[in-house]
């Protein structure tokens, strides 16, 4: 577990002082793949660092499984550390070394004898698929297998907490795909509290189990990624989901619904869970003789549960479409008319 | 010819010794001041902004003093080291307060090539200071800083030839009191010739071994 506790940075540049951090506080529970998103600047980075303590928190406390690790002296620290695996944006391997050597590195520093050291280096590049790279450079190998041989690396000290720094932004999207994978897969296996930051929601949506949105420092939104991605509150929280869900409108829809006759009839319905598996629209259509025209939508799915949008216009009675709105409120269904949209 | 065959071997001999010896102790004060450069700057492993202010300007003083006037200008210390401060031996003293800042802010600067990132990573591994120095910083910029010392050896060649001035023996002193002074014009051109060659040399020897440590 780790917690953040009024967690503040501040720090100087020329004679100006940046604050990194503006108290925060975010607790990621034991066994979670926590997400914190943000632009840049917000302070991701340095929220990240300060588990570890590559960057020290100028005020406020870090608690790792209950121990807060500012109290903690340096020798202390190092062996926390060990405890703490590491991924970043652009590897940070040693390219003087073969693969096999990079991964065998925070074993070398804890003088684990040698023989040891070979099986658990093979186990681990097993893990990550690359055992038949061992005797590579890691210029060698493309970004993808990069980030695999860092994960290796991190995982070489069986650590509780991994970190990934921007662990895919400088991936192609097929190549982050694959490396979240496994990261899902050393949280399920290995039941490592994972803490990742991010600037693409896609991320988020892809494994994360919780996201806090980081903006100047603070937290301004946090949730499961259920409850983020499918009622966000802050306007930034808005762009990041709108980055990945795209509920846009596309401007020719808009156009026509700048009608204001036709628009009185449009609506947008959010449904999730298990309200997806019903046939609502065509029980609707026939119960109360509507004719619903679906004009947008998409269907993606979080966190394991499919999260539907739909934009559909209802042509009938208007009585009739009164009491059919009615009736798919009263589901686990979310309805507003479209006009705020249109604007 | 004033001068016959042997005397050239032994000259050439001389250079040899002054410069190996030189690099050797020059080295020995070098490297561990030029990590010490690095590892105190601000944001570094132990950022001590004390000790590399006065170190700074210590090098940067004997940066500063023409490499002639530092030889005549140590003459009191060398005489206490040595006990004399004519010949070869007396010669490696200047050599060594010539090439030891130098060699400290060629140190200096490749370990600065080596990524923050690869620190950042050693630092998150949970790797002492001593670990970070010895098994990310050194190895990581090995085949920079073997292309740096290879520069503070053909320097420490020119340097050695002006020790002739002060006695110091070898190629430079040949070519100085017979090819300069007597006017033997084969002296000059084939001390010359040797000092290129040494040269040339140090430098293919140093590139063959920058290239082959690259990777271990």
């Amino acid at each position: 577990m780790i917690q953040f506790e009024e967690v503040t940075k501040t720090y100087l540049s020329g004679k100006q002082e940046i604050h990194a951090l503006n108290g925060i506080d975010l607790t990621v529970e034991t066994g979670e793949i926590y997400g914190v998103i943000g632009f840049s600047g917000a302070g991701k980075s340095s929220l990240i660092r300060t588990v570890n303590l590559l960057e020290r928190p100028t005020t406020g406390r870090v608690l790792i499984h209950g121990k807060d690790i500012l109290s903690l002296s340096s020798s202390e620290i190092r062996k926390t550390r060990k405890d703490i695996g590491m991924i970043f944006q652009h590897f940070n391997l040693l390219n003087s070394k073969t693969v096999f050597h990079n991964v065998a590195m925070p074993l070398l520093l804890a003088n684990t004898p040698k023989n040891k050291i070979k099986a658990q280096v093979n186990d681990l590049l097993d893990f990550v698929g690359l055992s038949d790279q061992a005797a590579k450079y890691p210029d060698q190998l493309s970004g993808g297998q990069k980030q695999r041989i860092g994960i290796a690396r991190a995982l070489a000290t069986n650590p509780s907490v991994l970190l990934c720094d921007e662990a895919t932004s400088a991936l192609d999207p097929q190549t982050t795909q694959s490396i979240l994978e496994l990261l899902r897969r050393i949280n399920r296996e290995y039941n490592i509290t994972i803490l990742l930051i991010t600037h693409e929601m896609g991320v988020i949506r892809e494994i994360c189990d919780k996201v806090a949105v980081l903006e100047a420092g603070k937290v301004i939104e946090k949730g499961t990624v259920f409850e983020v991605f499918t009622n966000p509150q802050q306007p930034t929280t808005q762009r990041f989901v709108r980055s990945v869900m795209n509920d846009e409108l596309p401007p020719s829809l808009l156009t026509q619904l700048q009608d204001p006759s036709r628009s009185q009839s449009i609506y947008r319905i959010q449904f999730s869970g298990a309200s997806v598996e019903e046939p609502l629209m065509s029980r609707i259509s026939r119960k109360f003789n509507l004719d619903l025209n679906v004009l947008f939508g998409n269907i993606t799915e979080l966190q394991g549960e499919p999260y539907g949008n739909l934009i559909v216009e209802f042509t009938g009675s208007h009585l009739e479409i009164q009491k059919a709105l009615a009736e798919i409120r009263s589901g686990n269904v979310k309805v507003e008319a479209v006009q705020q949209y249109a604007s | 010819m004033l001068v016959d065959n042997e005397q050239i071997l032994e000259a050439l001999w001389e250079t040899i010794y002054m410069t190996s010896a030189s690099f050797l102790f020059s080295l020995l004060i070098g490297f561990p001041l030029g990590i010490l450069l690095v590892i105190t700057r601000k944001g570094h492993l132990l950022h001590n902004e004390s000790v590399s202010k006065v170190l700074n300007i210590v090098i940067n003083i004997f940066r500063s003093v023409p490499f002639i006037i530092l030889m005549v200008a140590i003459i009191p210390l060398t005489r206490l080291i040595v006990g004399t401060s004519i010949g070869t031996a007396a010669a490696i003293v200047p050599l060594v307060f010539y090439a030891g800042p130098y060699i400290a802010r060629l140190i200096e600067n490749s370990l600065l090539e080596v990524d923050k990132g690869v620190i950042e990573a050693a630092q998150a591994m949970g790797a002492s200071p001593i670990q970070i120095i010895f098994r990310f910083l050194i190895p990581e910029a090995l085949s920079s800083l073997v292309l740096a010392l290879t520069i503070a050896i053909v320097g420490l060649i020119g340097a050695s030839a002006m020790a002739g001035a002060i006695g110091g023996g070898g190629l430079g002193d040949l070519a100085i009191t017979y090819g300069y002074q007597r006017f033997d014009t084969w002296v000059m051109v084939i001390t010359v010739a040797i000092l290129v060659i040494l040269v040339q040399g140090a430098q293919s020897a140093g590139n063959l071994l920058s290239k082959q440590v690259r990777r271990r």
